[in-house]
């Protein structure tokens, strides 16, 4: 008997020994090898976060091209069905949900990051420079969520650290007051004497300057969008942010050159040049006839008629025929179906190209032009000189205090436009003489403030456009309602006689954030639809 | 305590009740067996006491009145007591008491000052009754018919002595005792004890066992128990229903035989994953796959990539790569209480693998060959009235004919000459063949040999195995070959070793892509229904350059994917055991084992040269998808000792205490990249970009556990375990949880006699156990690296680096953070479990029912944010499911004859599964969707999980579908509820007859109670192939209000409609239900005579099997009813562009070669 209660004590000490040794090792096993912690992390590696992903937004393979694109009119597809009748037709193809989130998700994921940044160097105040440049970066995601949504989160978002996972979602209006304010008060914290930021993909590479003027420029976005809702406050903001000291020429722009090489890819162009959707994506008949009514050295080097035949039509190494003369636009609208709304029922159809097995139905459309377009490497602008100039050239003409008058503003815009073109692709050179003489022949025409507005805002929706910024030209278009599009009317759209004024929250918010998001639709009526207008656009 | 004193008013107890005293014995025993020692030798006071030819009672008056001492026992025992004479005077109580018990067969043991007597035990060696002398016994084991039982166990009760009986039934014991009871057990027959009564030559006779009594079954730790003993419910099922008719993944061929649990696979080709779930959903996101353990050491059954709403393949899971020929029985621990001693894993359930090994007694050589046939099913019911066209109106250019080629809303067919794609004419009428032709009939032929010997000292199997599968789809298919070791060898009587070893080479081709456009060769089947998928041929022109077949080139040509896609996945693995076991005494052993999982994948997926979607501006075309590697191990060491103690002879005492240390390793490294340079030419070298990706975990978890089984007289039995586990994936504040388990079983029939039940048992458990936190790098759901944020770095920007933050993937695009978690710990699952066994009719009926409730606390969640939020996900603690259910076994043999029997074993469950809490806001926790995009699956507060949510119409105030000014119906905003994806009522009938040789069985099963989320459904009304589309093709449709209430006026033609009805989700939710003829086997067993003059072969059979052969009945429309294209919970229901479900024929031969 004593043995067997030796044998139970002998066991049960063991047993003892092997569960409360040994699990110190635990932290370091529960730590990641292949990541760093906060306390060895460099915060600057985040600004390039920010700014790729804001660029995700704008160029998104899911959303701008397949949508604001053709909603704008600057460019057109025949093709149906197709994903681009989401732009095109508004109609639904099996996607739109996710095309529609991609703005939301990618611009929230870039403010975060610019969140985070700031959060890192809270108690760095040598790095104030970064903190305040991704506090910028977070203004312009904003805006542009809010611009293509509405009311959305912004004084409670971001804040899912600080256990806020249901931020309500914001009115628009207190949302524009709340980014003029902080814009207004973190551009005069960028300090040259300060380190800077190491990882700016734009071309400032962290000049303090150069940023002061971006943030200016934002604040003139900001400021202008807001004409139709509160000019006012659009007056002072523009007024404020002309003082600040906005962009002073094209060497000022904010844009990036994707890097395929790398897997980062303007994703418009991974739309473009997608082998079948090619052969489909047209100017539009808008854009063209622009173009070619004021002989706008342009139309040259961004559009082209593809060799005849569908077969050198899908061939992207091939370029087309750039001919004044050859160049003609499509209406959106149209589809191939060989019904009312085929092509060949439209009124300037241009006919086919080539014959048989290749013939090609809308082969004498003028298409972005291969040079100019194609690469995937393609910059993007966040915000180019031409822009903040035909902006200011609006608030001359408004009679606000913004330095030089409207013409001279226009000038500047035009001029800087046409050179922008060369960002984009050295095939986009437009010569310096050419480009002195067109803006020496098309002034602005200062005969009343409508036409001065119809002239500015058109040449801003023709020079946004066929930058291919398409959410840019949309917002202003909206907000301007310059020029003036004829929507489309096509069977089965999500956006019936009208052209879409907003994106619908994605479908993911009602189960993501369920009460906040039947707050905001309740707000606008009970409906959450692309018909619906942003507080600006009232 | 009350004791019953023999006294004078003695006639009294006889009142009581048998049975009540038998408790009070129990009670008076357990006492006993704790005070014996100390009060041996105590001072007693003397007894003087003269009487001839006198009852023991007034014997033990006598002693009470002059000592105190009150004697205790069972009244019947004195009243058949011999009288006694006995004349002492101031002798001890046990003088007295010796002389009294003297040739009565009575033994007494005094405690405290009561005196408790007992019948003396025959197999007890008493030192004071005399021993007769060892004999050496020699018997044969017989069956009913009279026919030796090889391999039976022969063990002496109460001793270590074991052995086995011999080809002839017969076996030897030498040195028994004269009175020894002798227990025979084989499997298949009724456990039976035999006395041996002094005799030297014994002829016993053992009944086949209808069922499982007394059979032994493997529970936790690979602990046989009989099943008799067990307090909840297991359900083994033999390896001849899983290799006859078979599955390339064994596991579901345990669909519809186990109450409790289902079993269902994704279609995505031979070798895809199964989900099986035991007793409802146990939890909300451990993924539903029970543990599974080989041979008594867990093993991995992670999933290693699977389809989703964004296409995929279905890479298969752990458990589809045990080759089912070395199956001996697959042993479902569905309880709690039954798997509580794996702690953290065992919530969902634990499956004991175990392989075959050799019979003592037995040499092996055995060869089995099995040729099955896939053939694709075709369970569309499209309408062939109208055309490829849209609007009415068929193609006129061949540009159009492509853009139609999968829109059916042209004009009624008509046979006319009309054009296609390819500009060539052909007749626009009814084409049906499109499945038929385009997949083939699949081919899969598997050889194994097996030999092996089994003798006292130890036993071996060792068995070779070749799987030669062809899919359905052309160019894919699976080569798996596996070696499978079984050794065990007594180094001394005392410690013994055994390896087990299963290496598995299992290579797949080109895994189908499931789900979305890319790559995924099953769009035919929504081609119009005038297209025959043959002029789509071969895919490719001349250049080798995709033909696009439809109006989307992201719907990749059948016929290029199958030519040219590569998706081919390889696994080399290993799984091992190694063990010894020392017996220190015949009641206390100890073992060690060690145990490890090791896996190595590489997968190679290729989007080739030449796909259409693939090109860029220079013409440069494909993919290298990933050149991947990948490295998974588990290694277990375990420790255990084991103690087995006969407190009396009436109470065992079997008691295990043990430690696990498990370390988990993870290593992923691949490389990508897109565009090849040399065209045709896949490797990582040869791509214009490249990309790598790189994962890494590790982890460790140390435990300790305890299981105790008293058994009091095998009728009244309790177990009791606990388990500590500590997780390194945890916070150092929150580390560890202990978790218990209790159950018992109470064999009331003991009591019964000569009724129709011949065995019935009542159980009942409460368990808990817990399970591991979740997510991890790259979706492996290992639970790592959770509690703190990370900062990392991706591609760099031209040359500028980019950071990360907390990134699955280390990738700064399309890839949110994930919020981390710092006061994360297990969840954990209690379970009661109420049940019966029962066996009537000589155990020709047996019933064995479970109720069982089940509740998790603290369930890990990983709640969707909204990206608003900045992060994209995060973790929470709050999670909570609950599921309650009935599960009912009958088992049944109508006919038991010596020609002819008929057995049926018949199951049903009904689960009600429950969410009663998600996240911390109870929001709805998003699941999977389907590639339509626009309804998905949720976990829903209050209801049944996963709950299919999708999009109504809109209705007004008296219920009429709203339309808007284009007489569309408008889709409601908000997404509804409309049912769970997982049945609520199911199980299997399985009917085996037997008519001499012949065998003849099938298995139907049945599922009830669950919805689908059919893709097929929405492409169908959107392209126009659904019946449904029919009406209003002419004239158009006008129905419904406008928002006012009025009554619409506005026509919408057909196609119009059709589409918006498909954008309004509901209408793609399908119900479930069904009944299915899962399997059917015919065969023959030539042996001794039947065999005649063939000289090889002991005994050869030969079976005729059919698997998944029909539905006797299903609701679902255009679809079967099972169809997936993952297995995941998450995926689960949601349906759509996967392979048709196969329907398999095949012949099985079984060879025994003589020895």
């Amino acid at each position: 008997m004593k043995n067997k209660k030796k044998i139970y004590l002998y066991i049960c000490s063991a047993a003892l020994l092997t569960l409360g040794s040994c699990t110190k090792k635990f932290d370091s096993i529960n730590t990641d090898p292949t990541q760093a912690i906060a306390a060895n992390y460099d915060p600057n590696l985040l600004l390039s976060s920010q700014q790729i992903e804001y660029f995700n937004a704008s160029t998104g393979y899911s959303g701008a091209i397949l949508l604001q694109s053709m909603w704008t009119q600057i460019l057109a597809s025949a093709a149906y069905p197709s994903y681009y009748s989401n732009g095109d037709k508004y109609v639904a193809s099996g996607n739109l949900n996710s095309y529609d989130a991609s703005l939301w998700t990618h611009c929230y994921n870039s403010a975060s990051y610019a969140y985070e940044c700031q959060s890192l160097v809270k108690t760095t105040p040598a790095l104030s420079n970064l903190s305040g440049m991704s506090l910028i970066m977070e203004l312009l995601d904003i805006q542009s969520i809010t611009d293509t949504y509405g009311d959305v989160p912004f004084s409670q978002a971001l804040q899912a650290k600080s256990n806020v996972n249901l931020p309500i979602y914001d009115a628009q209006q207190a949302i524009y007051t709340s980014m003029l304010a902080k814009l207004d008060s973190v551009i005069p914290t960028l300090d040259a004497s300060k380190a800077l930021p190491t990882n700016d993909l734009f071309p400032y590479k962290g000049d303090v300057g150069k940023w002061k003027k971006f943030g200016y420029s934002l604040m003139l976005r900001m400021a202008m969008r807001l004409t139709k809702a509160d000019a006012a406050t659009a007056q002072k903001y523009a007024e404020k942010a002309y003082a600040g000291g906005t962009f002073a020429g094209t060497a000022d722009d904010a844009f990036v050159t994707f890097d395929h090489a790398d897997n980062y890819n303007n994703n418009n162009i991974g739309a473009y040049q997608t082998t079948e959707d090619f052969s489909e994506v047209k100017w539009n008949y808008n854009v063209i006839t622009a173009l070619k009514l004021s002989a706008d050295p342009r139309l040259k080097v961004i559009a082209e008629v593809p060799k005849p035949g569908s077969d050198s039509a899908a061939m992207e190494g091939q370029m087309g025929d750039t001919t004044f003369a050859a160049q003609k636009g499509m209406p959106n609208g149209y589809d191939q179906n060989g019904g009312a709304t085929d092509i060949s029922h439209e009124p300037n159809y241009p006919g086919s190209s080539g014959s048989g097995s290749v013939l090609n139905v809308t082969g004498k459309y003028s298409r972005p032009a291969i040079g100019e377009y194609i690469s995937l490497n393609l910059p993007a602008f966040a915000i180019n000189y031409a822009e903040t100039e035909l902006l200011l050239a609006e608030a001359a003409a408004r009679g606000w205090s913004v330095g030089a008058s409207a013409s001279v503003h226009y000038a500047n815009g035009l001029t800087a436009a046409l050179q922008s073109y060369a960002t984009l692709s050295a095939y986009g050179t437009i010569l310096p003489a050419t480009i002195t003489a067109y803006v020496a022949s098309h002034p602005l025409i200062t005969t009343s403030l409508t036409t001065e507005l119809a002239q500015i805002n058109t040449q801003y929706w023709l020079t946004t456009g066929t930058l291919f910024d398409f959410n840019e030209a949309w917002h202003n278009w909206r907000r301007s309602g310059y020029p003036l599009l004829t929507p489309i009317n096509y069977a089965g759209s999500f956006s019936p006689g009208a052209i879409p004024r907003r994106q619908a929250y994605p479908s993911t918010e009602a189960a993501t954030n369920p009460i906040n998001y039947q707050a905001a639709v309740t707000k606008m009526g009970g409906t959450d639809l692309y018909t619906g207008r942003v507080w600006w656009d009232k | 305590m009350h004791l019953i004193a023999i006294r004078r008013l003695m006639p009294l107890r006889q009142k009581l009740s048998l049975t009540a005293m038998r408790v009070v014995k129990l009670i008076a025993i357990i006492m006993l067996g704790t005070c014996l020692q100390a009060s041996a030798g105590v001072f007693s006071p003397n007894i003087t006491f003269s009487g001839k030819n006198v009852s023991l009672e007034k014997v033990f008056s006598a002693i009470y009145k002059q000592s105190g001492y009150l004697v205790f026992c069972d009244y019947s025992l004195i009243k058949e007591a011999k009288k006694v004479n006995i004349h002492v005077h101031d002798a001890a109580v046990t003088v007295v008491l010796d002389e009294c018990m003297k040739d009565q067969g009575l033994a007494y043991e005094i405690v405290d000052k009561t005196i408790v007597i007992e019948r003396k035990k025959v197999t007890v060696a008493e030192e004071a009754a005399p021993v007769p002398p060892p004999i050496d016994v020699h018997g044969r084991i017989t069956n009913e018919k009279g026919e030796p039982v090889p391999g039976a166990t022969v063990s002496v009760k109460g001793s270590s002595k074991v052995v086995a009986t011999n080809d002839n039934g017969e076996f030897t014991l030498p040195g028994v005792d004269a009175n020894a009871v002798l227990v025979v057990t084989s499997i298949g027959y009724e456990r039976t004890e035999f006395n041996v009564a002094g005799q030297t030559t014994l002829s016993l006779q053992l009944k086949v066992g209808a069922a499982s009594m007394g059979e032994l079954v493997v529970t936790a730790l690979g602990i046989s128990k009989e099943e008799r003993k067990l307090g909840y419910a297991v359900t083994t099922v033999g390896g001849d229903q899983l290799n006859k008719a078979r599955e390339t993944n064994v596991a579901l061929s345990l669909g519809g035989q186990v109450a409790g649990l289902t079993v269902h696979g994704a279609n995505g080709g031979p070798g895809s994953s199964a989900r099986i779930l035991v007793r409802g959903m146990p939890s909300m996101n451990s993924g539903g796959s029970p543990l599974f353990i080989i041979n008594g050491i867990p093993m991995d059954n992670s999933q290693r990539g699977a389809a989703g709403e964004w296409g995929g393949s279905d890479n298969g899971d752990g458990i589809g790569n045990i080759n089912p020929d070395d199956i001996e029985t697959m042993t479902v621990l569905k309880g709690q209480a039954a798997s509580a001693l794996y702690g953290a894993r065992a919530s969902n359930g634990v499956i004991i693998i175990t392989t075959k090994t050799s019979k003592k007694g037995q040499a092996l050589i055995e060869y089995n060959v099995n040729g099955q046939w896939d053939k694709a099913a075709n369970y569309t019911d499209y309408q062939y009235q109208y055309g490829q066209g849209l609007e009415g109106v068929k193609p006129s250019t061949a540009a159009g004919a492509l853009a139609t080629n999968r829109f059916a809303w042209g004009s009624k067919l008509d046979g006319s000459s009309t054009i296609q794609y390819n500009g060539q004419n052909y007749a626009y009428s009814p084409f049906k063949d499109n499945i038929k032709n385009f997949y083939r009939v699949g081919p899969s032929l598997t050889n194994t040999i097996s030999v092996g010997q089994g003798n006292d000292r130890g036993n071996f199997r060792l068995s070779v195995s070749n799987l030669d599968n062809s899919s359905i789809v052309r160019n894919s298919g699976i080569d798996r070959k596996t070696i499978n070791l079984n050794a065990t060898q007594k180094i001394t009587d005392r410690l013994s070793a055994t390896v087990f070893a299963n290496y598995v080479d299992e290579q797949d081709r080109n895994r189908p892509q499931l789900s979305d456009g890319p790559g995924d060769p099953n769009n035919f089947q929504f081609l119009s229904p005038n297209v025959d998928e043959r002029i789509f041929q071969p895919g490719q022109d001349a250049k080798g350059n995709e033909i696009v077949f439809s109006d989307d080139n992201y719907v990749t040509n059948p016929w290029f994917v199958v030519r040219n896609f590569i998706n081919n996945t390889g696994r080399k693995r290993l799984i091992t055991a190694v063990s010894a076991k020392y017996n220190f005494t015949d009641w206390l052993y100890a073992m060690g084992r060690v145990g490890y999982d090791y896996e190595n994948d590489r997968i190679f997926q290729v989007t080739p040269t030449g796909t259409n979607y693939s090109f860029n501006s220079a013409g440069q075309s494909g993919q290298l998808n990933g050149l991947t590697t990948l490295t998974t191990s588990e290694l277990n060491v375990d420790g255990l000792i084991g103690v087995s103690h006969k407190i009396t002879d009436d109470l065992h005492f079997d008691a295990t205490l043990g430690a696990n240390e498990r370390k988990n390793n993870y290593e992923y490294l691949q490389l990508n990249g897109s565009n090849f340079i040399i065209p045709f030419l896949y490797t990582p070298k040869n791509t214009l970009t490249f990309g790598r990706q790189y994962y890494f975990y590790q982890k460790e978890i140390h435990s300790g556990y305890y299981s105790v089984d008293l058994n009091y007289k095998d009728w009244l039995l309790l177990t009791t375990t606990g388990r500590y586990d500590a997780f390194s994936t945890l916070p150092s504040n929150n580390r560890g949880i202990f978790t218990p388990s209790v159950s018992g079983g109470f064999v009331f029939s003991h009591f019964l006699q000569n009724t129709a039940l011949n065995f019935g048992k009542l159980r009942a458990a409460y368990a808990q156990t817990s399970g591991e936190p979740i997510g991890g790098p790259n979706n492996t759901n290992s639970g790592v690296y959770q509690t703190a944020t990370y900062y990392g770095s991706s591609n760099p920007f031209n040359g500028t680096p980019v950071g990360t933050i907390n990134g699955a993937n280390g990738d700064v695009q399309n890839n949110l953070p994930i919020l981390p978690n710092l006061y994360l710990k297990p969840f954990t699952l209690t379970e009661i479990e109420f049940g019966t066994e029962l066996k009537f009719f000589n155990s020709r009926l047996g019933i064995d029912a479970d109720y069982f409730a089940r509740k998790t606390k603290n369930e890990i969640m990983k709640p969707t944010l909204s990206e608003s939020s900045g992060y994209n996900s995060t973790y929470v603690g709050t999670g909570s499911t609950q599921n309650r259910g009935v599960e009912v076994q009958l088992t049944g043999a109508p006919v038991k004859g010596k020609f002819f029997s008929w057995n049926i074993a018949f199951n049903i469950t009904h689960v009600t599964n429950k969410i009663l809490h998600t996240d911390q806001f109870n929001n709805n926790i998003t699941e999977g969707a389907y590639r339509p995009l626009n309804a998905n699956t949720a976990f829903i507060t209050g209801m049944s999980g996963p709950q299919i949510i999708a999009y109504d119409y809109t209705y007004d105030a008296k219920g009429n579908k709203i339309v808007d000014a284009s007489g569309l119906p408008v889709a409601s905003n908000k997404l509804t509820p409309f049912g769970g994806v997982l049945p609520t009522t199911y199980g299997g009938m399985r009917n085996d007859f037997t008519f001499g040789n012949i065998n003849f069985g099938f298995l139907i099963d049945y599922n009830y109670g669950n919805k689908i989320l059919s893709a097929t459904s929405y492409y169908t009304i959107y392209r126009g192939l659904n019946k449904m589309t029919l009406a209003g093709r002419e004239g158009g449709i006008t129905t419904g209000v406008d928002a006012s209430g009025n009554a619409n006026t506005k026509s919408a033609t057909a196609q119009d409609y059709y589409q918006r009805l498909a954008g309004i989700s509901r209408n793609s939710v399908q119900d479930g239900d069904y009944i299915k003829l899962r399997q059917v086997t015919l065969g023959y067993t030539f042996t001794g005579k039947t065999l005649g003059n063939i000289p090889l072969f002991e005994a050869i059979s030969v079976n005729l099997v059919g698997r998944n052969l029909f539905y006797i009945s299903k609701k679902a429309q255009n679809i079967d009813p099972e169809s997936n294209f993952a297995s995941s919970v998450q995926y689960a229901g949601i349906e759509g562009t996967s392979l048709p479900s196969a329907r398999t024929f095949g012949i099985n031969a079984n060879f025994k070669f003589k020895k």
